[in-house]
Formats: structure tokens, sequence, C-alpha cells
């Protein structure tokens, strides 16, 4: 029987679960404004905004904010998600010793990645 | 029920695909797994999508036809499915873990169900017309 109730994995931690808790709520936030900005206001067909319209969007310092904490909340949710999964498996403790680096590498260098995107298309439509 | 004979681990991972005797909760979770693991594969596809923005106007004009492909599009629709689905059996989880939970818990599920269905099945609307 699984759990309705979420709680913290053996060796996942109060911290890391609570982290995924509260960014999954953020997360449902700032996805719906996301995308009835990104993906319902667009020209550009299928749910997209035409370059001109990101520029656009990207001279709101407020759009960029909204940008920067949902990158950091979607990826925070998303790997120590994936970090629950693969605790679900049992591996042992010598595995996680390099999967959780691994892991905390790709969170670090996708949020410095996603910043230096908003960077640079700020850049454009400054 | 059986889980705790069919309880995964590194031997036998395999275990976690097998789909018999399986109660409604279970269904939820791996429901959940499935499109978890969807959304992260998605999400660094579409980080990875946006550096085009960087390389001007005409490489994400390419971008956006490229897009249009059909298979593609499928693909968004399930991202689509993927995270209305994800996102309300959150909500009901977190009810469930703080405290305002009702014991319906197996009608929740089936409401959490038929609310991705309609949501779903009017992007769809949305994307292929």
């Amino acid at each position: 029987m699984i759990e309705t109730k979420s709680s913290p994995k053996p060796n996942e931690g109060m911290w890391l679960w609570l982290i995924k808790m509260v960014s999954g709520l953020l997360i449902i936030l700032f996805l719906l404004i996301h995308f009835i900005i990104n993906h319902m206001t667009g020209s550009a067909g299928g749910g997209q905004l035409s370059f001109r319209e990101i520029l656009q969007m990207y001279t709101s310092p407020a759009y960029i904010l909204l940008e920067a904490l949902f990158l950091v909340t979607v990826i925070s949710h998303g790997l120590i998600g994936l970090r629950a999964v693969i605790l679900d498996l049992n591996p042992a403790r010598k595995v996680m010793k390099v999967i959780d680096p691994v892991l905390l590498i790709l969170g670090i260098g996708s949020v410095i990645y996603g910043i230096w995107l908003l960077y640079a298309v700020a850049s454009l439509a400054a | 029920m059986s889980v705790d004979t069919n309880k995964p681990t590194s031997s036998n991972w395999w275990k976690w695909f097998d789909f018999r005797a399986r109660d409604v909760g279970t269904w939820a979770f791996i429901l959940n797994r499935l499109s978890a693991l969807g959304l992260v594969l998605y999400l660094f596809l579409h980080l990875i999508a946006l550096g085009q923005l960087v390389q001007g106007p005409q490489a994400w004009e390419n971008f956006l036809n490229f897009a249009k492909n059909p298979i593609i599009m499928i693909g968004e629709l399930l991202v689509i499915i993927g995270g209305i689905y994800h996102g309300l059996n959150g909500i009901r989880i977190g009810f469930a873990t703080f405290g305002r939970s009702t014991p319906q818990q197996k009608q929740a599920f089936y409401a959490v169900i038929v609310v991705t269905i309609i949501a779903s099945a009017v992007f769809a609307y949305r994307l292929f017309t």
C-alpha cells in the first residue's frame, strides 16, 4: 500500500522533502502565470510567442523575476523528485555518493545557464 | 495486495513495472512517477530549446517552424497532460499531507483524472485547431 500522505523518504531528509512540497505549490502558481503569458498570448501559432513579442516581455523586470523564480523552483522540485525516484530503488550508499553530486552540479549548472539566458535575452531587449 | 514482496530493489528494479495487483492509490503513484520523469525530461529540453533565443530572430523562427512538426506537438500535448495530472495529484497529496484531507481518497483521485481529461481535451483542441 502506498501512503496517500507524502513524507520524507529514508535518506531524503526533512529539508529536501519540505523544499519539494513548498516548491511544488509555488510551481502551480508560477506555471499558471508563465503559461498564460508565454503560451496563450502569442501570435506565432501553436501557442508560441514571436521573437519580437518575447523581447517585449523581457522589458518587464517583474516578468524576468517571475521567470527566475520559476526556474529555481522547477529545477529544485524536478531534481529532488528525481532523487526520490532513485531512492525508491534502494540504491547502495556509494551509488548515492555519485548521484548526489551529479544532481547538485546539474541543478546549479541549470540555474546558472537559465539566469545567463534571462540576462542575455534581457540584454537583447534593452 | 503483494506490494511488500513486490517492492523494487536495485537487484529487481523491473518489479517497478509489474502492473499486477496494484490498487487505485498505486496507480495514482505510478502516474505521478511517469509524469514526473516526463516533465523533468521536458524541463531540460525546454531550457535547451530556449537557448535558440540568443542566436537571434532567424534561429527562433526556425525553431518555431521545427516545433510545428506533429510529433513535437504530440509531445507537447503529453507534457500538458502530464503537467495537469502531476499538479492536480500534487494538490490532492498536499491536502492529505497537511491535514485538510477527505477519507474519500479514491474519489479524490477519480476527480483528478476527470479534470485532467477535460482540461487536456481543451488544450488538445486549442493546440491542433
